[in-house]
């Protein structure tokens, strides 16, 4: 028994396994089509894949129908394009048809058929590579490149039109990793520019129908570059030898020259420079020397020294009237200290030479050369009725050190006066600085003195005399032409000061002409300037409106120049001119001017650029 | 009155100047007889590669158009999928080759002829189609500016074949667009499935008659140029 069940189980184990086996026979499974490529639009070729085989042997077989008609065509060729493929020739081939493919996997026991695909052979289009693919170096001007060309593959009939292809190559350093792409479009032939020198590089063509599938790339074309030096960069080295030579070379000359390089570029600011300083010995810290060396000798001006002062004052003759001013006698201390006595150029003597105003200028008294002028005052009067004019000294001339209010108000006070008010009297005094004492100007000239209130060519001769005695004179005078021109005499005060446009008053009463006949006709002058022979240069007022008492902003606008002449002798009276040495003991010429004959429109005499000796 | 009747002789000249200059210059010149070469006119070879260029841009055109569609609207498995249910591309009353042996072997008037009839054939299907993807919600800008510019190129490219035919063929008979009948428009909504893949369709057999149109033209050039070399491959 027990034998029995043991071989019983033996022989189905046995015979299990091939019963098993022949139950794994079953129809196949489903075939799977993977592809249809057309290589020229002509003819085409599908491949599938099988499925599960069944056990069985299996065959496969492609049947297709086109787009409008139900007729179903068995696939023509099996064999050309290789297992489990089927190749459609040219006869069978319809472009821009469908055809509806299915492969069917039979066995013996049975078929599968694959899920139809609808194939139109003209979107199937895989062309082959391109052919013939050659790649050469070429040079140009700017350096060598690479050409490359190649040939539709073959099968493709692009000639007749048939298959338009485009192109597209990819290039490549042999050791660099990524390639560089270039559509070609329909052309055979392609530069490639901006190569490395000596280096090999890697080339690929491949193509496409305007519908269709990328072929593959072409094998790959070798190409080694020559060596070169790129031309850009060659003449960039060269500029830059260039360059650097003609660098070094300025430098080199700008060492050489150091010194005046340095002078061109940082101009020396020019120092102060007075003659006679000695800066050493201010650096040897003894003030005494160096301050000695300033002296002048001839500073102060002694009372004979009459050429080196200018007279600045006028002289007011007053009938009886008041001494308006206090006798102040200083003159001299007032006033800006100016070096102008040593014939420096360099020393400010800017501000002096100009012919303005009375306020800004220090005059220069002592020598000649000096440029100092004096404000005119226009003095209108007859004789007789003279007012004293005072002036203080430091008032016309700027100067830092003047006393307050002095000169400033000069022209206050002579204005009104001038246009003829209604007083009959016009005082201006003109107050000697003593020392320090305020000098208050104004003088006034008496009525009578004015033939007309309004009109101004008078015919009088103002004759100024300060209260201490010492006085200028100045004599107006007009000039045969219109306007009242002053003239006037300066004296040398007794003591001697310096840079005063109206200073020095002197005393010389005995001197004076005080009055000085009233027949004199006068004129306003305007002292242009003094010039080199150190004779004032007078011009005449023009303008009838405006006073000498407006000369300071006028004195600057007058621009004119006029012809100066010089007269002595008999015409003094009339057109005083400034002698030089010639003293002023005299009558009542004192100082001769320079007179213009022109006229300007300024409206005083300005006595800046010379000094009136005597 | 001398001077109205003067202006208005003025007028007159300058309004029929035109008319007289029409008159007596001829448009069209014929060169190889040595006659007046004052040429209006165009030669046959550059009017060939102007209609060719025109045909190659109409087929690049309609090919972006129906990939655009397809993205947007058409849903995956149903691409590639052309004449499904149905809708296929509409047969020509003509018989167009469809191979190239058998194009090789039609004349080149026939050539010409196909081309005029597919042009043809798609005048009115193209109008039809912009008005239905205008109804369509989301459809891109893009997708509809082709179109448009399609269907209006497809009028040009139409004329320019009918000269092409009078040049070559010397044929005047020719008159211009007799409509084939195409797909009968459906009143279906829009971007329901079955209208979509109609328009769908409609853009692919579009895309594909262009193409045919484009060869067929290529073909006749290269016809022009070397005729022996054209037919041997």
């Amino acid at each position: 028994m027990m034998w029995r069940d043991v071989g019983v189980t033996l022989i189905l184990s046995l015979i299990l396994p091939v019963v098993a086996q022949g139950a794994r026979h079953t129809p196949p499974g489903k075939p799977k089509l993977t592809s249809c490529r057309s290589p020229d639009k002509e003819t085409f070729t599908c491949w599938w894949e099988a499925g599960s085989d069944g056990g069985r042997p299996t065959t496969y077989s492609l049947f297709y129908h086109k787009e409008n008609s139900e007729t179903v065509y068995e696939c023509p060729d099996y064999h050309t394009a290789g297992a489990n493929s089927c190749f459609f020739s040219k006869n069978e081939t319809s472009i821009w048809v469908n055809y509806n493919i299915t492969v069917v996997a039979t066995n013996a026991l049975g078929n599968n058929f694959s899920d139809p695909v609808d194939v139109d052979v003209v979107y199937i289009v895989q062309p082959h590579t391109p052919e013939n693919v050659t790649v050469g170096v070429l040079e140009d001007e700017d350096g060598p490149f690479l050409r490359v060309s190649w040939e539709p593959p073959s099968k493709a009939d692009t000639r007749s039109g048939w298959i338009t292809l485009i192109y597209e190559l990819r290039v490549k350093l042999e050791e660099a990793e990524e390639w560089e792409e270039h559509r070609a479009g329909q052309q055979k032939m392609f530069n490639i520019f901006s190569l490395h020198s000596g280096g090999v590089y890697m080339v690929q063509v491949r193509c496409k129908p305007d519908h269709g599938f990328w072929s593959e790339w072409s094998t790959a074309s070798y190409v080694i570059v020559p060596d070169y030096i790129p031309r850009e960069r060659s003449m960039w080295i060269l500029i830059a030898v260039f360059s650097a030579f003609i660098f070094l070379i300025l430098t080199w000359i700008i060492t050489l020259n150091r010194s005046s390089v340095k002078h061109c570029l940082l101009p020396p600011v020019p120092g102060p420079k007075i003659k006679g300083f000695d800066q050493q010995l201010l650096k040897k810290g003894k003030p005494e020397e160096v301050f000695n060396s300033l002296v002048v000798q001839s500073f102060p001006p002694r009372s004979t020294d009459y050429e080196d002062l200018l007279v600045e004052y006028l002289e007011v003759y007053v009938n009886e009237k008041q001494e308006l001013m206090p006798e102040g006698k200083d003159l001299q201390d007032v006033g800006c200290l100016k070096s102008k006595s040593q014939s420096d150029n360099d020393s400010g003597r800017g501000s002096c030479d100009s012919h303005t105003l009375l306020m800004e200028k220090c005059g220069g008294v002592e020598s000649k050369d000096e440029s100092s002028y004096e404000e005119p005052e226009l003095l209108q009067g007859q004789a007789g009725s003279w007012e004293r004019l005072e002036r203080g000294d430091s008032q016309v001339v700027d100067t830092p050190d003047s006393s307050d209010g002095r000169v400033k108000t000069w022209p206050l006070v002579f204005s009104p006066s001038i246009h003829g008010s209604s007083d009959n009297h016009h005082y201006g005094t003109l107050e000697m600085p003593k020392q320090h004492s305020t000098s208050e100007i104004t003088y006034s000239v008496p009525d009578h003195l004015f033939p007309t209130s309004t009109s101004f060519p008078h015919h009088h001769h103002p004759e100024y005399r300060d209260s201490l005695g010492e006085y200028s004179e100045y004599r107006c005078s007009r000039s045969p032409s219109t306007g009242v021109a002053y003239h006037w005499e300066a004296r040398h005060p007794t003591q001697a000061h310096s840079n005063f446009n109206i200073r020095n008053l002197e005393r010389q009463k005995e001197a004076t002409g005080l009055g000085l006949p009233p027949s004199r006709s006068m004129e306003y002058v305007e002292v242009q300037k003094v010039n080199q022979e150190n004779q004032l240069v007078l011009k005449p007022l023009s303008s009838h409106g405006r006073g000498p008492f407006q000369r300071q902003r006028e004195m600057a606008e007058a621009g004119q120049y006029c012809n100066y002449r010089e007269k002595e002798g008999a015409e003094a009276e009339r057109y005083p001119t400034q002698q030089q040495g010639k003293t002023t003991k005299d009558g009542p010429v004192a100082t001769q001017l320079q007179e213009s004959t022109c006229l300007t429109t300024s409206g005083y005499v300005d006595t800046a650029p010379t000094m009136p000796t005597f | 009155m001398n001077m109205m009747q003067v202006m208005q002789s003025v007028v007159w000249a300058v309004l029929l100047w035109p008319c007289l200059v029409s008159l007596g210059v001829p448009l069209e010149c014929k060169d190889e007889q040595g006659s007046i070469i004052l040429c209006a006119s165009i030669s046959k070879e550059k009017l060939l590669d102007r209609v060719i260029q025109h045909a190659e841009l109409i087929y690049r055109v309609s090919e972006e158009s129906c990939t655009l569609f397809e993205e947007m609207f058409v849903p995956f498995p149903m691409r590639s999928q052309r004449n499904q249910a149905g809708y296929t591309c509409a047969t020509k009353a003509f018989p167009i080759p469809g191979s190239k042996s058998e194009i090789q072997q039609i004349s080149d008037k026939w050539l010409l002829h196909s081309v005029l009839i597919l042009v043809q054939s798609w005048i009115e299907p193209l109008v039809y189609l912009q008005t239905t993807l205008d109804r369509y919600d989301d459809a891109p800008d893009t997708l509809l500016k082709k179109t448009k510019w399609v269907s209006e190129k497809l009028l040009s490219l139409e004329q320019g074949v009918v000269v092409l035919i009078r040049k070559m063929l010397d044929d005047d008979m020719l008159t211009t667009s007799y409509y084939e009948q195409g797909v009968a428009p459906y009143a279906l909504q829009p971007e329901v499935l079955e209208s979509v893949l109609r328009d769908y369709t409609l853009l692919s057999c579009f895309k594909k008659d262009a193409h045919k149109m484009e060869t067929f033209l290529k073909l006749l050039k290269c016809r022009q140029t070397d005729k022996y070399s054209c037919f041997l491959h």
